[in-house]
């Protein structure tokens, strides 16, 4: 289904978008979609006027003025110098139990994984598609481990792929310090699998992507608006873990136990 | 499978159950201290904490007050975005659509992150009446659902279960003894849901908050379970309470910094997820699929009414159960719907629209407001729990003894000679009954104080008759008073008053 001639970011042309998606819907959707799809449209006028009617005035179609949008201002304003940043960021990560290593470029980042690939006895890794990993070398500094490429041809299962990977390398768009947080973005080059599924992840941040906040990271998504967001934004935090059972911390519930961040730069 | 339904016909009754489970009461408590504590240091670190609640509530008031505006243009870019949205009215409406879904998609198993709305709708009955099997993947939510019961938590739902009744439990599940070890048990689940994950046709989450402008959700949580649900089965079912809409990602700075402090004591919870519509065409992974449906179920209702629109502020952090006196007692299960603690004694019965069923919720609170003060967006919880019980009151609902009660006291207290009377007849009636210097009969309207405490008796010599006595004593530490204090203090009263004439002849 391609949905990607109908985005459109101007809200005004909302009403001629329902046009063009329903028409589109009714030629590429089942029918059974295709009737959820207009039930739906039915709906949703008596959903929302109702909830207008419950507020007791009419529909507001103009965008309300939002005083109090974001953090508060005191906090826009703040962050710290590079040095802290990367300091913070390294002991709020370490925290909850994920490494951070310091490199200097790539090159000393591929030599690293390669060396713990080694250590850890790495049969499979799985990376992204991205110019900046293929730098990292692995093929030929690990010439007995298998490495796949994310989505490098259309027959491979990718999703087994990655749930088989021993570890699972992927680039960070950037980090907050103040949460200890990395943030990756899915796209074809990028699965989600890949920082999801594999039993290690080793993610690559530059340093100059290094922020002191995490609204550092949100307020360029709304700028970016929604035609030009991924699929998927995953802010991660450390390892996969939980304390259901009696309080108790568990490492490595789903997601990866074990994660590096290696900071290059 | 009776999730989550009223098992005991009183709240009374099923506390009962709970306060006689030491277990439980101990862990309940163990947990909501180490969950309280932790939020007291994560919003001490971070500073300026009642700023942030402020801004969190603001935020909160701004969009729930042009929820029409802003639910639309949700629905308008989710749509955009290639999902298909669906509203629901209430819990027939949402498991129709669901079941339409999962039935068009001839599935046979459904994985589920954690959602608080599924519980609501009780989807998993529906799914499983169905022949669909319904996979909790959320660790806590997993064991729980092996022991066929509703989570006693928001955030932690098994809660109430020790290490060896959870090993019991998946031994069962594995058909083999598993050891009463956190790390072999959990690492069984992974196994096990793995599988589940990869084999599952429909994924199914709930949405902590959706996004308006951008058309997007976004989910908290610590396991990966939620990022598994939403990556890996080739149809997505959301499900979404329609109050859950934030303006703009900056507005989830806000959100971010106080859901997680508030509920665990996180800075951040280890994922947070903003989906943005299915997989793209040329995407290896995502659901190819994505359906989000908007679910009212009652809470339209509290829209518009001024006691108790901020309900729709909440943002299901479960801080209100971890200081409130009444959980760390009973438990999750004491309530008995799905919403626990201060938030569900309110939620509950707002949401069923049926206060008369409920009522007995609302009197489980020692109205203390400690919900108030831990409430990340301050929703007057306490406030809400005293308007619930005046609209029971006030359509009859009360309790006829109490009102009878209360205009007997009315009477009584109405006139100081009737007052005098009965509290005379009191002191002689009561000699029967008072033992060693106290009463310990539990019997008639004493019993309810008795079965618990000794009931101190009335005082021979009350304060009441003793008043005229204490009164003249007073008078006469007056006249003793030592000359030189008067001197001066009458000297202060004449300077006052002539200052005080000079302030109104300059004026």
């Amino acid at each position: 289904m391609s949905l990607d001639t109908n985005r459109s970011n101007d809200l005004s042309k909302s009403k001629a978008t329902n046009i063009a998606n329903t028409v589109n819907h009714n030629a590429t959707q089942p029918p059974w979609l295709a009737e959820l799809e207009q039930r739906s449209r039915r709906n949703q006028q008596t959903f929302i006027d109702h909830i207008s009617s419950r507020l007791g005035r009419p529909r507001a179609t103009e965008p309300p003025i939002h005083p109090f949008r974001g953090a508060p201002s005191f906090w826009k304003e703040w962050s710290w110098e590079e040095q802290e940043r990367v300091e913070r960021f390294t002991a709020h990560f370490q925290e909850v139990g994920g490494h951070v290593v310091s490199v200097d470029n790539l090159e000393a980042a591929g030599e690293w994984i390669a060396q713990y690939a080694q250590d850890l006895e790495a049969r499979e890794i799985v990376r992204q598609q991205l110019p900046e990993l293929e730098q990292l070398r692995l093929e030929q500094r690990l010439p007995d481990a298998h490495l796949a490429v994310w989505n490098e041809d259309q027959q491979t299962d990718w999703r087994a792929t990655a749930a088989g990977a021993d570890i699972g390398i992927v680039m960070a768009e950037g980090a907050a310090a103040y949460t200890g947080t990395v943030m990756v973005t899915s796209s074809a080059m990028q699965g989600r699998s890949v920082s999801l599924l594999p039993t290690v992840c080793i993610v690559l941040l530059y340093k100059k992507n290094l922020h002191t906040r995490l609204g550092e990271l949100l307020v360029p998504l709304d700028q970016r608006g929604r035609q030009q967001l991924p699929a998927g934004v995953h802010f991660i935090s450390g390892p996969s873990r939980s304390s259901d059972i009696e309080n108790d911390l568990t490492i490595g519930v789903h997601g990866p136990g074990i994660i590096y961040t290696l900071l290059i730069g | 499978m009776s999730r989550s339904e009223k098992t005991s016909a009183t709240v009374k009754e099923r506390a009962d159950i709970a306060l006689n489970n030491d277990f439980l009461r101990k862990a309940v408590r163990f947990t909501t201290e180490r969950l309280r504590n932790g939020k007291q240091l994560a919003s001490t670190e971070h500073g300026n904490w009642d700023e942030w609640r402020e801004r969190g509530r603001q935020i909160r008031l701004h969009t729930i007050a042009h929820l029409d505006y802003y639910l639309n243009l949700f629905v308008e870019n989710a749509r955009a975005n290639g999902v298909h949205v669906h509203f629901a009215e209430d819990t027939a409406a949402a498991t129709e659509i669901v079941m339409t879904i999962a039935r068009h998609k001839q599935a046979e198993s459904v994985v589920k992150s954690k959602s608080m709305v599924s519980e609501e709708l009780h989807i998993n009955h529906a799914l499983e009446e169905a022949g669909i099997e319904a996979v909790e993947s959320d660790l806590g939510e997993y064991i729980i659902q092996l022991a066929g019961e509703g989570p006693s938590h928001i955030v932690i739902p098994a809660i109430h279960k020790n290490r060896y009744q959870i090993a019991e439990l998946l031994s069962k599940d594995a058909g083999e003894e598993l050891p009463p070890d956190t790390t072999v048990l959990a690492g069984y689940v992974r196994r096990k849901l793995r599988e589940k994950f990869l084999d599952a046709d429909i994924g199914m989450t709930g949405c902590n908050f959706a996004i308006a402008e951008t058309g997007s959700m976004v989910l908290f949580e610590n396991e990966g379970n939620a990022r598994m649900v939403t990556t890996v089965p080739k149809t997505q079912i959301t499900l979404m309470g329609m109050e859950r809409i934030i303006p703009s990602w900056e507005d989830l700075e806000v959100m971010a910094t106080l859901l997680p402090r508030s509920a665990t004591g996180q800075r951040l919870t280890m994922y947070m997820s903003g989906i943005t519509g299915p997989k793209r065409d040329e995407d290896s992974d995502g659901p190819e699929e994505m359906h989000m449906i908007i679910v009212d179920n009652g809470r339209s209702g509290q829209l518009g009414d001024p006691e108790f629109q901020e309900l729709l502020n909440c943002i299901r952090c479960g801080a209100c159960l971890n200081v409130c006196p009444v959980y760390r007692q009973i438990g999750g299960h004491s309530y008995g719907g799905t919403y626990s603690g201060p938030i569900g004694a309110v939620l509950t019965p707002a949401l069923n629209r049926n206060v008369a069923e409920w009522d007995d919720i609302a009197n489980a609170s020692s109205l203390c407001g400690a919900c108030y003060e831990a409430c990340p967006v301050k929703i007057p919880l306490h406030d809400m729990l005293v308007y619930l019980r005046r609209r029971k009151v006030e359509r009859g609902h009360g309790n006829r003894w109490e009102s009878i009660g209360m205009k007997g006291f009315a009477i009584l207290m109405g006139n100081s000679k009737r007052l005098g009377t009965a509290l005379k007849m009191g002191r002689i009636l009561q000699k029967p009954v008072v033992h060693n210097g106290t009463i310990s009969l539990k019997i008639g309207p004493l019993k309810g104080w008795t079965t618990y405490r000794d009931m101190p008796p009335m005082a021979d010599d009350p304060f009441r008759e003793r008043w005229s006595k204490l009164e003249q004593e007073l008078q006469q530490d007056q006249v003793t008073m030592d000359a030189t204090v008067k001197d001066r203090m009458e000297q202060l009263v004449q300077a006052r008053q002539r200052s005080k004439r000079g302030d109104f002849d300059e004026s």
